[in-house]
């Protein structure tokens, strides 16, 4: 090679690199680089216990490091004998949205971009007709003359959509009946979120940001933990409080009663006995074919 | 075994240093595309560091310009069988040779598919996760599953059917059919289903009514084989044009010039065949006797650079062989003129002229000082009654690069159909969505006429189908039979059915929300940028592989001439410097 030529070649390639050095500079500003650790981190039904008690920890140190709060992170698994069912008393509930709230404390949710695992339908009497509901209504006070509301969140449908279409095995459904998200291995490709009739899933568009003093500490790996950007997160019914045997946070904070959760294989339990007495109830769009476990009655 | 591997890799090498080299017009273009997909990485680093907030995507619009134009180009792709298919079951010749544009235009766009799922994935980082066999892959479950499977696998096919045929064209070899022609079939089934499988990703979605219709895997189908071929249509007098000099070179008579001398001739001898034998070993089947009746009508002639061997349009009947030296066959179409081959020693030119009596297709004229042996229309078919002698020469008639207006009329009624058939279906979803006036059709509504005050896709969808009832109309009249008005239908089919099918499909599906909340999306700027920068980023791969095949298929790279010199710059005879 000529001189001439060597120095041509050279410059051209200095100006080629400077230019593809210069085109990925906002990597610079990562909002969330994975460390070789996360990178390679297992599936959640391949890893043994000595590989999960080794992630929580991991956990718990990235929390900490981040929120400067010590979290107690557990993996609680399903119980035998046991199906969650939830109903909800379309009677009862004035659409007040304490839920949706009290579900955004317990869960860790990002409060800006704002997530929410709840929305709460205000529907004209008479009507079940999602596309006559009003999402963002305001009264003064509630409830309204003329209204009824209809929270609605993930239904842990028997037959879920969600988990069929996912092309890595991200979210499935587990013994207990709660459709959950491993937020370490979902790629972020929200073929969930088209596939959910429910509208019952939320993206991660980007790094979500809780406020230190609002963090939750209590918390379980498929639950409440902090999630990542890019990664689709959803109502779990609050594995970490119910697997525990706690009510979900929506449930406790209710102030009309509407709200009732229980195990349906358990015949003497509160949902048992709605199920049995209620003549009619409502598994919304049930004609999806998707068998929710969630149901809607009225009390008259 | 090793020598062919070193074969191949100066094969790849040399493959490698066309795309390095060219005139400024070249450097120009590559630079300006390099520059605009450097825009669009920079876009998408910013997008990986912050998250697909820089989108306008929300939880409502999920999915949107990404996926479009994922779901347009696995149509582009999937089109390329449009050609295959005439070529191979039909046994259509214009199309011939335009086959390995057209399945390296499906190269092109399942790369930039690929790309576009790739930039709408929240975690590109964990891509790892859907390898088989390394992550987790819900295969047969997931339609997406089967789209990571389709994609690759016929991006695997197409690279390995071009690059068998172009080696073979480059060591001048005859393709061993058992070695592509299963492929070939196996491609064109696999070409329907990558777009069916990629309208299955929809239709598969019972909480999505606008999608959840059995119409919408035939109306893909329809629509990808309008769009498809009304791009190659482009792209093929693009590659006409460009590959295309203003003059024959040498062999071009200027005006007051006068004409050059004719080539020094003298009988052939029996030693002239011995020495075309060395070249055509087929020649040795030819028997003593024959080989003597053959003598006298032959000659040998002595050619300078530029002597024109025969002329296209002429219908003098004679055919050559070549004994020493390279012959370059231009043919003018348009005003302007293009190699549609080079023949090196024991190579034949002027075959088809001496065996149909049709008029010479192109113009042959030596590049370099050598030796061709010039035989009368009898002595060739004599020649060819040797069964060996024949089948070679039969297979070489083919090898070379036209591009005619024949083979873009082909492919205008195939565009014809198609687009009928797209239509109707059209018209069919439609009805069926406005006639029957049920609750599901919030989201047709939203498309055609707008719901809610909210309008955003209204203007585009009347485009689109203003677009697509315009190239139909042009479609079916005979005005679309000059290139004029053929270019400007082709660009309406493309540009009606991008917004019909990407747009027009995509977002509607996720307006209103399953809860029926109305929520719009318009594509971010820096979504756009991402975008942009993926169609160059296939521009310019389109444009290597352009820049590789082109030279090939005119048999101006080849085996024979390795070691020599590449050119760089224009050639005296138009060549490599020509090529855009």
């Amino acid at each position: 090679m000529g001189r001439r030529s060597f120095l041509r070649t050279s410059a051209v390639l200095t100006t080629g690199l400077a230019a593809l050095a210069a085109s990925m500079k906002p990597l610079l500003e990562m909002n969330d680089f994975p460390t070789m650790e996360r990178f390679l981190q297992k599936y959640y039904k391949e890893m043994t216990p000595q590989d999960m008690a080794k992630v929580l920890k991991r956990i718990e140190d990235e929390v900490e490091q981040q929120y400067g709060l010590r979290p107690h992170v557990r993996d609680l698994k399903p119980m035998d004998g046991v199906e969650y069912v939830y109903c909800l008393n379309l009677t009862r509930c004035i659409g007040c949205r304490k839920c949706v709230h009290a579900c955004v404390a317990e869960n860790n949710q990002s409060r800006d971009p704002e997530i929410q695992y709840i929305r709460v339908l205000r529907l004209p009497d008479g009507s079940l007709d999602v596309d006559k509901a009003e999402h963002f209504y305001a009264p003064d006070a509630v409830p309204e003359k003329g209204y009824f509301y209809m929270p609605v969140q993930c239904q842990q449908c028997k037959n879920p959509p969600c988990t069929k279409v996912c092309p890595v095995h991200a979210t499935w459904q587990e013994a207990d009946g709660i459709t959950v998200v491993d937020y370490d291995w979902c790629i972020g490709c929200r073929y969930c979120e088209a596939a959910c009739p429910y509208w019952a899933r939320r993206f991660n568009f980007t790094k979500p940001s809780i406020p230190k003093e609002r963090l939750n500490p209590d918390m379980s790996y498929l639950g409440n933990r902090p999630r990542r950007q890019g990664v689709m997160e959803k109502c779990h019914f609050c594995i970490q409080r119910t697997r525990a045997g706690r009510y979900p946070a929506c449930l406790e904070v209710c102030p009309a009663g509407a709200r009732k959760f229980g195990n349906i294989l358990d015949p003497n339990s509160e949902v048992s006995y709605i199920l049995k007495s209620k003549r009619v109830f409502i598994q919304l769009k049930e004609e999806m074919g998707t068998s929710p476990r969630f149901f809607y009655y009225f009390d008259v | 075994m090793r020598r062919a591997i070193r074969n191949y890799l100066v094969f790849l090498r040399r493959c490698a240093g066309l795309a390095l080299v060219g005139d400024w017009r070249y450097y120009a273009w590559m630079g300006l595309l390099t520059v605009i997909c450097l825009l669009g990485l920079h876009a998408y680093c910013r997008q990986f560091a912050q998250g697909l907030i820089v989108t306008g995507m929300s939880d409502e619009v999920s999915w949107g310009v990404y996926i479009a134009n994922f779901t347009f180009l696995v149509g582009v792709a999937a089109a390329a069988v449009m050609m295959v298919i005439p070529v191979y079951i039909y046994k259509n010749e214009d199309l011939h040779d335009l086959v390995i544009f057209g399945e390296l235009l499906a190269v092109a766009a399942i790369l930039m598919c690929l790309a576009f799922v790739t930039v709408d994935l929240g975690r590109p980082d964990r891509f790892w996760h859907l390898i088989p066999g390394l992550g987790q892959f819900n295969f047969p479950k997931s339609m997406l599953s089967w789209d990571v499977i389709v994609l690759n696998g016929y991006l695997l096919l197409n690279v390995y059917i071009c690059g068998y045929l172009l080696y073979c064209r480059y060591r001048k070899t005859k393709p061993a059919k058992w070695f592509y022609i299963p492929f070939v079939f196996i491609a064109i089934v696999w070409a329907v289903s990558i777009h069916t499988v990629t309208a299955f990703l929809y239709v598969g979605l019972g909480g999505r009514p606008f999608w959840n219709s059995s119409i919408v895997g035939p109306r893909f189908l329809a629509s990808a084989f309008t769009a498809g071929p009304a791009l190659i249509i482009l792209a093929m007098q693009v590659v006409r044009r460009v590959t295309a000099s203003a003059s024959l070179g040498p062999a071009s008579a200027g005006p007051g010039s006068a004409p050059p001398p004719p080539p020094k001739r003298r009988p052939a001898t029996a030693d002239d065949l011995v020495a075309l034998t060395r070249y055509l070993p087929e020649i040795g089947s030819v028997p003593m006797e024959i080989r003597q009746q053959l003598l006298p009508m032959m000659e040998v002639l002595e050619v300078q650079s530029g002597d024109v061997l025969l002329r296209q349009g002429q219908t003098e009947d004679k055919a050559f062989f070549i004994l020493r030296g390279c012959v370059v066959v231009k043919r003018e179409e348009g005003g302007r003129f293009r190699i549609t081959r080079t023949a090196g020693p024991g190579e034949q030119v002027g075959e088809i002229t001496a065996l149909n009596g049709t008029p010479r297709t192109a113009t042959a004229f030596a590049e370099e000082p050598g030796l061709v042996l010039s035989l009368s229309a009898a002595a060739l078919r004599l020649l060819m009654k040797s069964p060996q002698v024949n089948k070679i020469v039969r297979s070489r008639m083919s090898e070379r690069l036209l591009i005619t207006d024949r083979a873009l009329m082909t492919l205008r009624s195939i565009v014809q159909v198609s687009m009928l058939i797209n239509v109707f279906l059209l018209v069919n979803e439609v009805f069926k969505e406005f006639y029957s006036g049920n609750l599901h059709d919030a989201s047709t509504k939203y498309l055609f006429v707008g719901l809610d005050h909210h309008h955003a896709l209204v203007p585009w969808i009347w485009t689109a189908i203003t677009f697509n009832l315009v190239a139909m109309v042009l479609l079916v009249l005979p005005v679309s039979r000059s290139l004029r008005w053929l270019n400007l239908t082709c660009v309406l089919c493309i540009v009606g059915i991008w917004i019909e099918k990407g747009m027009g499909l995509v977002i509607p599906g996720f307006v209103p929300t399953p809860l029926g909340e109305m929520m719009e999306y318009r594509p971010s700027l820096n979504e756009t940028l991402v975008c942009f920068g993926i169609w160059t980023f296939g521009l310019l791969c389109y444009t290597v592989f352009l820049r590789m095949s082109v030279p090939i298929l005119q048999g101006r790279l080849s085996k024979e001439n390795e070691g020599a010199p590449e050119e760089s710059g224009p050639s005296p005879a138009g060549g490599l410097g020509a090529y855009p």
